[in-house]
């Protein structure tokens, strides 16, 4: 009788219309179903709030669009001329500019998903004391719209590798498993931290700070070859070392990923991201208690 | 077959005290603090009840009655701590016009976004996107920011979207409140539009509005519910609500209590006591009294006040006639009047006894008097008027004309 207990339960009655239940929340594994179910019947809504959080950002700037470039390719500039010109770090084989920003686009991506969708439900807390929608929404459409973001930022990627006249060969193709197990721990944490953030508005004072310490904690300007091995242990609990790295090995070096450390990240963030997600759906019951 | 089946709903929130000053800086404060137990405060106590289909419920209370944490609850924003919620079909709220809108979007942007956001298909809105800005009468605007929307604008545009939604069950605030006259009486036709094909619960503090618009009327007072069936006996049981609730003013405490009123009665024409009447007709009010001692040069007054707390009226015995002269025991003060101004709506009542400016005894909320619409005019209050034809002339010549009770309005 587990499944009866659940607390949200979408049944057809004998009429057609469905019955909805609400009961007081509980962490139940099955509830994953029918809270997928409903975030499919709002489909509208993330496409709808995506759109919207793109059009919205550029409004009354004049560079517009070009802003979704100005992060990326300023980081790159500026640790191009740190570790090329002022001092030596290894490359692989592949100039520095390159080199650095394969691994920035991603890492840009992942870094804009967790400080935007950190703050996102406090920062809604208009609309989430007044109307009901699923509310991993407002995380998952800051997810989206910072794809649209890495996406544009992979146009310029792909005209350096032009310029630079690198190549790509079919070890691009693990870009797609790459990119979404990115995603699943982005979105996973993006879950976790902002109803977190509800009762603990600490979350997003630490975020800028913790976004520093992490990118060094991840070869971003470095190659993962240069973490001594002895560290390595350690180094790969990161789940973002084995999955920055593997982007920009399969990219630039035409190598295959770095399997090890990528199995690891891909466990960790197809593991985290039911489990966020169960933990975002018990805690959204209380949500507007709180915020 | 049910629409709405609440099964012994509770509702628990846990307050923690904000202490402010100097001990709450310390970050061990603010952990003590954090860790403390918190107050507990139940907002709603288990709470049964069925709504049938095409069934109009209204629900009403005074503040704190737990008429929002329903709301909420109904609406899904936040769970209940114990009880189970059913809901057959779809239940769409109408609560806060606007949710949703962004100023930088123009008023097309804010119609899909508000839609989805209230539960609409993206096509379900492209088709009704004529009829949703017609409604909302901003045609010209569509393609403009809504920032640069007036206000009346933004808010016919916010309840309009809402208004187009499709549902099975209708949840309703105090929504029905906006915009100008015109536009409130378009959105009060589309509500009674919506009822004939849908279940609606409706939530208010306002007996007319809920009068108005439903068959079945449930009264809540301090998370509980104290009264489910007819409209009429909600009225009873909202004004004997209202006399057990005298939470006694701060004034009362200095008061030499040496006269009371023990009652207070409106009756009608023929002397019946009466919950509703309408603007307009004759209302007596009886006041009953006891006095301990002889109090000399009593007044006696009887005050109206809205909904939202504002004095409308009063009836008081200081103004004319003889000095009361209250000898000890019971006694009964009658106050008449010909025709009622004010206007339709339901009314919260004190009784007071004064001797030479100060209280002897204030009775706070001590009744409720309901009013419907009856003799309808503009303006904040009917005034009891006469009329008749007349030229310029005839008014010089006629200086004392008696009323023709034919023209009375």
């Amino acid at each position: 009788m587990r499944a009866l207990s659940a607390e949200e339960a979408l049944s057809t009655t004998l009429s057609g219309r469905t019955t909805k239940n609400i009961r007081p929340p509980s962490f139940e594994p099955w509830r994953l179903w029918s809270a997928g179910r409903e975030l499919l019947r709002y489909r509208d809504l993330v496409v709808t709030l995506s759109l919207h959080r793109l059009s919205v950002r550029y409004k009354q700037s004049v560079l517009g669009w070009a802003w979704a470039l100005v992060q990326p390719l300023a980081l790159m500039l500026i640790y191009t001329v740190i570790f090329s010109v002022v001092t030596r770090m290894p490359d692989e084989g592949v100039p520095y500019a390159v080199f650095v920003y394969a691994a920035l686009l991603p890492w840009t991506y992942f870094a804009t998903i967790m400080t935007n969708s950190a703050t996102c439900l406090v920062n809604h807390s208009a609309l989430i004391t007044k109307v009901y929608f699923p509310r991993e929404i407002l995380p998952l459409t800051y997810v989206v719209a910072a794809f649209v973001d890495f996406l544009v930022g992979g146009l310029v990627l792909a005209g350096m590798m032009v310029y630079y006249h690198l190549p790509v060969t079919r070890f691009a193709l693990y870009l797609i498993p790459i990119i979404a197990v990115l995603s699943a721990f982005g979105l996973a944490l993006a879950l976790f931290l902002s109803v977190l953030q509800v009762r603990m508005r600490d979350i997003g004072l630490a975020m800028p700070l913790i976004m520093q310490v992490w990118m060094f904690a991840t070869p971003v300007v470095y190659p993962l070859s240069a973490v001594p091995l002895r560290l390595r242990f350690y180094y790969d609990l990161n789940p973002l070392a084995g999955t920055i790295e593997s982007f920009r090995r399969v990219l630039l070096q035409n190598k295959p990923p770095e399997f090890s450390s990528f199995t690891e990240a891909s466990v960790i963030a197809l593991v985290l991201l039911p489990l966020a997600y169960l933990f975002f759906k018990y805690r959204e019951a209380s949500m507007a208690d709180f915020i | 077959m049910f629409s709405l089946r609440l099964d012994h709903v509770s509702k628990r929130y846990l307050i923690r005290q904000a202490h402010v000053g100097a001990a709450a800086d310390g970050l061990l404060a603010r952990l003590r603090q954090r860790f403390a137990p918190p107050n507990v405060f139940w907002a709603l106590r288990d709470v049964s009840f069925e709504v049938a289909r095409g069934e109009a419920l209204g629900i009403i209370g005074p503040n704190g009655a737990g008429k929002s944490t329903l709301l909420k609850l109904l609406a899904g924003i936040t769970a209940p701590t114990s009880g189970e919620i059913s809901i057959s079909g779809k239940l769409s709220a109408l609560l806060e016009v606007g949710s949703g809108f962004h100023p930088e979007l123009t008023g097309i942007e804010n119609i899909y976004l508000s839609g989805t956001i209230l539960g609409m298909q993206r096509k379900e809105i492209t088709e009704k996107l004529d009829a949703i800005i017609d409604f909302a009468g901003v045609r010209a605007f569509i393609d403009v920011p809504v920032k640069r929307y007036s206000s009346g604008m933004v808010v016919r545009l916010g309840f309009s979207v809402a208004a187009h939604l499709d549902p099975d069950i209708l949840l309703l605030d105090e929504v029905l409140a906006v915009g100008d006259a015109a536009f409130q009486k378009k959105c009060i036709e589309r509500v009674l539009e919506l009822k004939r094909r849908c279940t609606v619960v409706f939530i208010s503090h306002d007996l007319a509005a809920v009068q108005q618009l439903c068959d079945r009327v449930i009264v809540m007072n301090q998370g509980e519910k104290i009264y489910d069936g007819a409209t009429a006996g909600a009225m009873t049981a909202y004004s004997a609500l209202a006399r057990f609730r005298s939470s006694p003013p701060p004034r009362t405490e200095s008061v030499a209590k040496t006269a009371e009123v023990i009652s207070l009665e409106f009756l009608d024409a023929n002397g019946e006591p009466v919950h509703i009447v309408k603007t307009g007709d004759a209302l007596r009010i009886r006041v009953e009294y006891h006095a301990r001692a002889a109090v000399a040069d009593a007044s006696f007054g009887v005050f109206f006040y809205g909904a939202d707390g504002t004095q409308h009226c009063q009836f008081t015995t200081e103004l004319s006639g003889d000095a009361l002269h209250l000898a000890p025991g019971n006694g009964i003060v009658e106050f008449s009047c010909e025709e009622l101004g004010l206007q339709p709506g339901s009314y919260l009542i004190d009784a007071t006894i004064e001797q030479h400016g100060t209280c002897v005894d204030w009775q706070y909320r001590c009744s409720t008097i309901q009013v419907n619409p009856g003799r309808n005019v503009k303006g904040l209050f009917y005034h009891p008027h006469i009329w008749r034809e007349t030229s310029a002339s005839s008014i010089l010549a006629e200086e004392n004309v008696t009323a023709d009770p034919r023209n009375q309005i």
